[in-house]
């Protein structure tokens, strides 16, 4: 940790802070400029295409002082980076779907080499069937590579997330790369207000860079970066051993640091979000929605209309989903005794939504039976209405009485 | 209290200027002394006839110069001879009092001419050759010399008469061997260079033998063995050479005609090597210890000797000493190489045209190995040659293209063989 | 000590004993065209072959250490033992102290005489019609590379006979400490560039990029540093597989954005360090262990690689890089020349250099052949030495106007061994279909 995050003015006052309306792609855009990357690479892919374009249109005019590489594919956008990253460079790009999977050989070195590369990631279905629309299948598909990933409910928390995020991968006890996670189509396109942070203020928060302290390719200090590891016998696997529980304990430490970050934001920017995860109206509700990203707003809805109609519901949302918040998430589960989990992609393993899955682990570790079932909508681009959330309402509230399905419920089925 | 050196280098020659090269080579820092009785830097005996003619200047003809000792870190005392070896403690006595402990000497002291015990000598003034101070003095005398007589006719002798007869002096050479350049040339060989030096008014008495010498008005008066007398301004005795070794009285280093030593140059005393005009090792015709007092010989034996010093890995045993001479007379050129013995079932090929004056003789053992090479006035490699018999190449196939044109064939067999 | 001289070389394969070196040498030293009078000998007949007599200009002469008069030196900055006439007493000890006859009588002037070089421009070098006799100058390359450090660490473990660790500790003395090193995978980390369980084998900073990603790293960490206004080289030692197949996207997106990089790839035809598998730069007709021989089936027997090898060097020649050329290890002072121009090209952009490199294992032939096939893919047209800059086109640098059958390239080898006549006239034609592409390039740009 940098001495400037230490140094944290208890009663700041954030300053006026400019309002302008944007879509998410925009507010990302704009928070990159903010966070002040030296090096960008960018490969258009929908639905990131117009934030790139928007990280284009700040350096041509002057806005954003950072090296623009147009690569010719995802592959090579995350390779420059590491090659920058790795040379001391703030490095930052946004990809999605057949994107992501396309630049996953170098994705999930990134981690290994423990390199602090933000990389916004505007979800989209996986193909095929061939669809350039939003879910969260990409996102999900590489949730096990070792990458913090966090996800964004509105254009504001993009926007603030974005910078928060250079901050939670720079950190020493951390040094892994993140993924800021915004729902490509409803927060990429969506329009909204926006405040937009001082850059002096955000320069403070940022404090000074050092991104490459631990790993770099400089001839000032030279060093093989990866050499091989031997094979069993020697102190190779030994060796691997190692660097594997190092990036585990980096993704632990970041569950401490992305707490401490956004508690910062808030004295700074006056702007507060649940880092890890967030109770909506859980006090005195007997059973639990579970939430990820932009459906969490027609969540609220629905659950502020189901609490009015007398049903005791509350909501949990995840924002951090890797490393998952199992601490945080069993405190919320500990108050509820049922719980229906809504998610955006498909766990082709359990036939669930990984969500889903990674919440019966911590149910598991809560050591009393809590009744649930995975909810699976929104794919392709589909709308989860405020009457979806009813529906999951509704079935969750069955739980308390009824055994609980196998079958996940597919929300948009019959839409 | 003694002054001390890793490697003491007695003498300043050739044997003694390559055991400081290879030592330097493998030991770099080890302390290093070159000690030598001649006051100047160093120079070839070989190279005095030269200095007597006046072709070369006398202080043109140095093999090393000052830089050369600094460069290598070579201490260099001149003018100081070594007076006696004590190899039993590792000291060497110097002419000027003083002791030099070392742990490891090389005697390349080279030879001194050998006066023989003519009754009468000791009366005369006469000239030697072995020194830059005799050849600058010889140099002096020729000038002013009418008539002149040398006592034997080995190369030195032959030079030197070769220089007066061009300085304008009748020459007598007197020889006792019944040829010139015995032991260098055949008796065809000889024959030419007598013929050339006949030619150019010199008187040649082989064969014969002064028996007495007296001081005479111009110089001296020499009596031969038939009783005949010779008068001379100016006497040179160039009979031959013996080494320089007295400093060996008492010391357990073993000598014969010279000193002793194994294929490694080493004597019987273990830190104790000798190479050079004063070392007597293997020959490669024969495994008795012979002198082979040339220069291609010195340098060989001073290469291994400080290599073997050094502890060298890199060195190779002495493959016995080949003679080799080449002859510059009257601006013609013989050139031997290899040994005049005809082994035990060889052959000897000659071939001679009297017209020309072109004289070749090959030697071949009983397996068509070349043994013996010489020429006068026919051109070969003598390098060449004496690879070949180093090497004992066999040469059946080829025999009589070899005589016929042993330069183009030597190439040949070099360029295939060896390149 | 330890200094390297040029010399002059002799082919005894290519000489036909015209002697026209010899009335040049004559022609130069004495004025008349008397070969007798020559200070090179070619000796021999056309039936035995022809042989050569010249001084060597020996390192521990033995024609200076017996000359009794100091006049034979060795000059230690030109390599040449020269010979002062002043101090000569024409005793001819020195023709018996030499053993290749490297110091001779001249007869026309009485004392001995030697070749001195002409003083670095040797007079028979170019009137040799048939390229027998070459002037080799690399003496450059040892004197001004063996005073820069070598970046790698000792003891490389490549392939016995393998000119890939050459290759590599000449490059990157060439290029220098401020170098930042990418070896993708293949044989040069494999024999240890990178190092292994934690340690390096580079003093550089080096890195193991994915096989496919090359260019793109290099390119991220070359645009940091110039960003932050530092000199850094960025340099690839790559393979032709991760080159050719997996790695085109990047090295041709690379070589498109002209990133200051220099991208040298080892061709030696294969993924050589994982068993020998086939690439896409590995010729028609070759065994490899995914193209093995075998009778097939359906009457078709399996006679190695089906399709004709991917010319990279030509593909990058059109993204108009700042540098292509191709070079071979048997050429070095080629290479080195290239090298240095690509060096100074990668400071504007890209520079692409494509070094063929035999290997010993895979191609299947002795380990002491390695310069020998080296030589004979130049020699039979089968690889072709070329550079390229956008100002003045594309040209030959080592032309071969007369070039060998490419059998005799073929033959040097084992992956080959298995070829029928169909497919050895195949290659043959191909290598003269390469060529005249080539050419017309050459002609074209040139034009």
């Amino acid at each position: 940790m940098t001495t400037a995050t230490l140094e944290t003015p208890a009663q700041a006052k954030p300053a006026k802070q400019k309002v302008i309306l944007c879509e998410g792609n925009e507010a990302a855009a704009l928070g990159v400029a903010l966070a002040r990357p030296d090096m960008v690479a960018v490969y258009p892919i929908t639905p990131q295409s117009s934030l790139v374009e928007h990280v284009a249109k700040l350096i041509a005019d002057g806005k954003m002082d950072a090296d623009i590489v147009d690569a010719e594919g995802e592959h090579s956008v995350l390779s420059v980076l590491q090659g920058g990253a790795l040379a001391g460079a703030r490095t930052y790009t946004a990809t999605c779907g057949p994107g992501l999977a396309f630049m996953f050989e170098p994705y999930f070195r990134t981690s290994g080499m423990r390199l602090p590369i933000v990389m916004s990631i505007v979800t989209r279905d996986g193909i095929t069937p061939q669809s350039v629309w939003g879910g969260h299948q990409d996102a999900m598909t590489v949730r096990e590579v070792g990458w913090v990933q966090v996800y964004c409910e509105t254009v504001q928390e993009v926007l603030d997330t974005t910078i928060m995020a250079f901050k939670i991968a720079e950190h020493h006890d951390v040094m892994l790369p993140v993924n800021v996670c915004l729902d490509g189509n409803y927060l990429s396109y969506g329009t909204s207000r926006v405040e937009l942070p001082d850059q002096a203020e955000v320069d403070a928060f940022m404090g000074v860079k050092d991104v490459n302290w631990h790993v770099a390719l400089d001839p000032h200090r030279p060093m093989a970066v990866d050499p091989l590891t031997g094979g069993s016998g020697g102190k190779g696997p030994s060796t691997f051993v190692r660097y594997r529980k190092g990036q585990c304990r980096g993704m632990q430490n970041s569950l401490r640091v992305i707490e401490e970050v956004h508690e910062e934001w808030a004295q700074r920017f006056g702007r507060s979000f649940a880092p890890l995860v967030e109770e909506y109206r859980l006090d005195g509700a007997d059973y639990a929605i579970m939430t990820l990203g932009s459906m969490t707003g027609a969540a609220k809805d629905a659950i502020d209309e189901a609490r009015d109609a007398g049903r005791r519901v509350g909501l949990i949302k995840i924002k951090t989903f890797s490393p998952f918040p199992v601490e945080a998430l069993m405190k919320s589960l500990g108050k509820v005794q049922a719980v229906g989990v809504v998610d955006r992609s498909v766990g082709f393993r359990w036939n669930c939504g990984p969500m889903y899955q990674e919440t019966m682990g911590v149910l598991y570790r809560l050591g009393r039976h809590v009744p649930s079932m995975s909810f699976i909508g929104g794919l392709a681009g589909a709308d989860i209405t405020v009457g979806h959330f009813h529906r999951v309402i509704e079935a969750t509230e069955k739980l308390l009485s009824a055994p609980a399905p196998i079958e996940p419920v597919w929300l948009n089925e019959k839409d | 209290m003694t002054e001390h050196t890793k490697y003491l280098v007695v003498g300043s020659s050739h044997a003694a200027l390559e055991a400081v090269t290879a030592i330097r080579m493998h030991d770099a820092e080890g302390s290093l002394t070159l000690l030598t009785r001649d006051p100047h830097l160093p120079y070839s005996p070989t190279v005095l006839p030269y200095v007597v003619s006046g072709r070369s200047a006398p202080d043109g003809i140095f093999l090393r110069d000052e830089k050369f000792f600094a460069d290598h870190r070579v201490t260099l005392k001149r003018g100081n001879a070594l007076k006696a070896l004590h190899a039993e403690r590792n000291a060497a006595e110097l002419a000027d009092g003083s002791e030099l402990a070392y742990d490891k000497i090389l005697l390349a002291t080279g030879a001194s001419p050998a006066i023989p015990p003519i009754p009468g000598l000791d009366q005369v003034s006469y000239h030697v050759l072995r020194t830059l101070d005799d050849a600058t003095k010889l140099n002096a005398a020729i000038k002013s010399s009418k008539q002149a007589v040398v006592l034997g006719a080995g190369l030195v002798g032959m030079h030197a008469a070769e220089n007066l007869v061009k300085a304008g002096a009748k020459v007598t050479i007197v020889e006792m061997a019944k040829q010139l350049t015995d032991g260098y040339f055949d008796a065809i060989a000889a024959g030419l260079i007598e013929k050339a030096f006949t030619d150019n008014g010199a008187t040649i008495l082989t064969g014969s033998r002064v028996v007495k010498l007296a001081p005479s008005t111009i110089g001296a008066t020499l009596t031969l063995e038939n009783g005949s007398t010779l008068e001379a301004d100016l006497l040179l005795v160039a009979t031959g050479v013996r080494p320089n070794m007295d400093y060996l009285a008492g010391s357990p280093v073993e000598h014969d005609k010279g000193i002793l030593v194994s294929d490694s140059m080493q004597t019987s005393v273990a830190n104790v090597w000798s190479a050079g005009d004063c070392a007597q090792a293997k020959g490669f015709f024969t495994d008795d210890k012979v002198m082979n007092a040339i220069l291609p010989d010195a340098t060989e034996q001073g290469r291994i000797a400080g290599m073997a010093m050094a502890g060298d890995p890199g060195l190779k045993q002495y493959p016995g000493g080949v003679p080799l001479n080449t002859y510059h007379f009257f601006g013609r050129h013989a050139i031997s190489v290899g040994s005049s013995r005809v082994p035990e079932g060889g052959e000897v090929v000659t071939r001679f045209d009297e017209a020309s004056g072109r004289y070749l003789k090959a030697i071949f053992s009983a397996d068509n190995r070349l043994t013996g090479i010489y020429g006068v006035n026919e051109f070969f490699d003598g390098g060449v040659m004496c690879q070949l018999i180093l090497r004992r190449i066999d040469l059946s196939a080829i025999r009589e293209r070899f005589v016929a044109n042993p330069l183009a064939v030597g190439r040949e067999l070099m360029s295939k063989t060896w390149r | 000590m330890g200094k390297s001289y040029n010399t002059i070389a002799f082919d005894a394969n290519k000489c036909d004993g015209c002697g026209d070196c010899m009335t040049a040498c004559a022609t130069a030293k004495v004025g008349v065209g008397d070969t007798a009078r020559s200070r090179i000998q070619i000796v021999g007949s056309a039936d035995d072959g022809f042989e050569l007599a010249l001084c060597r200009q020996c390192g521990d002469p033995k024609c200076v250490m017996v000359c009794p008069a100091g006049a034979l030196t060795k000059n230690f900055d030109t390599g040449v033992i020269e010979w002062n006439d002043a101090k000569c007493v024409d005793c001819l000890l020195c023709t018996v102290g030499c053993s290749y006859a490297g110091i001779a009588l001249d007869a026309g002037s009485g004392h001995v005489a030697k070749c001195d070089t002409c003083d670095g421009a040797p007079a028979c070098v170019p009137a040799c019609p048939h390229d027998a006799l070459t002037y080799v100058t690399t003496s450059r390359i040892y004197n001004e590379v063996g005073d820069w450090e070598d970046l790698f660490a000792p003891g490389l473990a490549g392939c016995q006979g393998c000119n890939t660790e050459l290759l590599m500790r000449h490059t990157l003395r060439r290029v220098g400490p401020e170098t930042v090193l990418a070896t993708p995978p293949g044989c040069v980390p494999g024999m240890g560039s990178v190092g292994f369980n934690g340690s390096t084998g580079t003093k550089v900073p080096v890195f193991h990029p994915l096989l496919t990603n090359t260019a793109a790293m290099l390119a991220g960490i070359k645009r940091q540093y110039k960003r932050v206004g530092r000199e850094v080289n960025a340099l690839a030692i790559a393979g032709d597989g991760g080159a050719s197949d997996v790695g085109f996207q990047s090295l041709s997106g690379a070589a498109e954005r002209n990133e200051q990089i220099l991208f040298m790839v080892v061709d030696n035809e294969g993924y050589m360090n994982t068993g020998m598998q086939r690439s896409s730069c590995t010729p028609y007709g070759a065994w490899t262990s995914t193209t093995p021989i075998g009778k097939g089936s359906g009457g078709m027997p399996s006679q190695g690689k089906t399709q004709d090898a991917k010319n990279l060097p030509l593909i990058m020649v059109n993204h108009r890089c700042e540098y292509v050329a191709t070079a071979s290890t048997a050429y070095m002072e080629d290479l080195y020349d290239k090298l240095d121009k690509a060096i100074q090209a990668s400071k504007r952009g890209f520079a692409y250099l494509h070094v063929y490199s035999p290997c010993t294992t895979g191609w299947r032939f002795p380990t002491d052949q390695n310069m020998e096939v080296a030589r004979k893919a130049v020699e039979t047209n089968f690889v072709m030495l070329w550079e390229y800059n956008r100002t003045d086109g594309l040209r030959f640098t080592r032309p071969v106007d007369d070039p060998l059958p490419v059998t005799e390239y073929l033959r040097a080898m084992g992956r080959f061994r298995h070829l029928s006549p169909d497919q050895i006239s195949h290659i043959q034609s191909k290598v003269v279909e390469n060529l005249a592409f080539v050419q017309q390039m050459a002609h074209r740009q040139s034009a």
